[in-house]
Parts: C-alpha cells; structure tokens; sequence
C-alpha cells in the first residue's frame, strides 16, 4: 500500500512537472514571437 | 495576435503528431530561459504596461525597442540548434533590420494602414508619428528596406486584420515549426545533439 501511495505521488510530481516544462516553454515562446514580431492591427492608433 | 496564432497552431500540430505516433508530446529543449523574461522587459513596460506606457519619455521607446530585440536575438542565437530557430533567427534579424533602419519602428504605409483603420483616425496622423505600438506610418518612398515592412495583408474575409512583413513571416514559420516538431528523427543520431 505504502509503495503503492509512494509510486502515485512520484507519477503526480512527474506529471506536474511536465506540464510545468510545457508552460514554461510556451510562455516563452509567446513572449519572443510578441517581442520580436511587428504586425498591427490597428490598435491604440492615435496614442 | 497573428503570431500567437501561429504558436498556438504549432502547439496543437504537435500534441496531434505526437498522439498519432503513441508518444508523448516533447518540449523543445530551450535553454536560458531567463533571458527571454529579462529581454522582453523593456518592451512590457513601454507597450504593454498602462500606466508606464503613458508616462514614458516617447523618445526612449525606440531604444527600448531595439534594445530588446537585439536580447531576444540573442536568446534565438544561444538556442540556435532547435528546429525551426533558424527560421526565426532570420524573422527576427530582417525585421530588425527594417526597424533600426527607420527610427526604431516598423514602418507601414497610408495605403496598407488604411485597411486596418477608419480613414478619419488616418487623417489625424501625419507621416512620420506612430501608429499603434511598434509600427510608424510612412510613404513607401520615406521607407527604408522597404519590401521588409509591414505590407503583407490577410484577406479581406479573415476574420482578423493585421500587416505583417516578411519577417513576421518567417518567426510565425519558425514557432510553428518548432512546436509542431519539436523533436526532429534526425536528432536522435550522434550528429544531431543540442546544447
């Protein structure tokens, strides 16, 4: 039972990490398409 | 919004490969993470951040622009090994380019602009201000580099409007690529290692 719980939880921080790695990553990459890329669509025109 | 887009493509690309092989989904291996955060700060604070962006001395903008673009260059030059980073190592160094070369803005012209926004908001900018976040309104013949310029347009029935250059072009193609196939056959053999 004990290795049972101890193998859920290992699977769980696995999991969560991955997904973490994932965020990570596309929040990164979302910063550097933002940060280097210029298209316009218009808004705050007249700022 | 338009490279958002593209990201968001590549994601779902990449999760429908993955499962369609029966493997688990692979994230690109980016390394220096931190410097993305740190680049993209200058640019948080002149553009996106209310109360600084009104408030912010207008002729520090463009360098803060620059100056952050060069930083992302950067961090796509020291992750240069991943798929797809090339493509966008090129967006990136042509639209800056175009940008250092016209005081620090991505040029677009009356006509490409007028599709974006109504021709009364138009005839209150005159050539040479800005217009939007990153872009300033300019004649063709005033443009430097031109053809690298925000001049591509969607078609009239896509449902969202935005000029996008060449260079834009090239970092959506590059995302997506990257996401889409994050990891590549080719790598897995001796010659392929990342940093």
């Amino acid at each position: 039972m004990k290795n049972k719980l101890a193998l859920l939880t290992l699977s769980a921080q696995k999991i969560n990490r991955q997904h973490v790695q994932l965020i990570f990553v596309l929040v990164s990459l979302a910063m550097l398409v933002l940060g280097t890329g210029a298209p316009t669509d218009g808004g705050g025109v007249g700022r | 919004m338009i490279l958002l887009l593209a990201l968001a493509a590549g994601l779902l690309a990449g999760l429908v490969w993955a499962r369609w092989r029966g493997s688990p989904y692979q994230t690109p291996e980016l390394g220096y993470l931190w410097l993305v955060f740190v680049a993209f700060l200058p640019q948080f604070v002149v553009i996106y951040l209310p109360i600084s962006r009104e408030n912010f001395p207008v002729w520090l903008v463009p360098g803060c622009l620059l100056t952050s673009q060069v930083m992302l260059l950067g961090f796509a030059w020291l992750n240069r090994r991943i798929l797809g980073m090339p493509v966008l190592i090129c967006g990136v160094t042509l639209n800056l380019v175009v940008m250092a070369s016209n005081s620090g803005f991505m040029p677009i012209s009356p006509q490409t602009a007028s599709r974006l926004v109504s021709e009364d908001r138009l005839l209150d900018i005159q050539p040479g201000n800005r217009i939007g976040a990153k872009d300033i309104l300019l004649h063709p013949q005033d443009t430097r580099f031109e053809w690298l310029a925000d001049r591509f347009l969607p078609p009239i029935w896509f449902p969202y409007q935005a000029a996008f250059s060449l260079g834009d072009i090239l970092i959506a193609l590059g995302v997506f690529w990257m996401l889409a196939r994050p990891r590549s056959p080719l790598q897995f053999t001796n010659r392929g290692t990342q940093t």
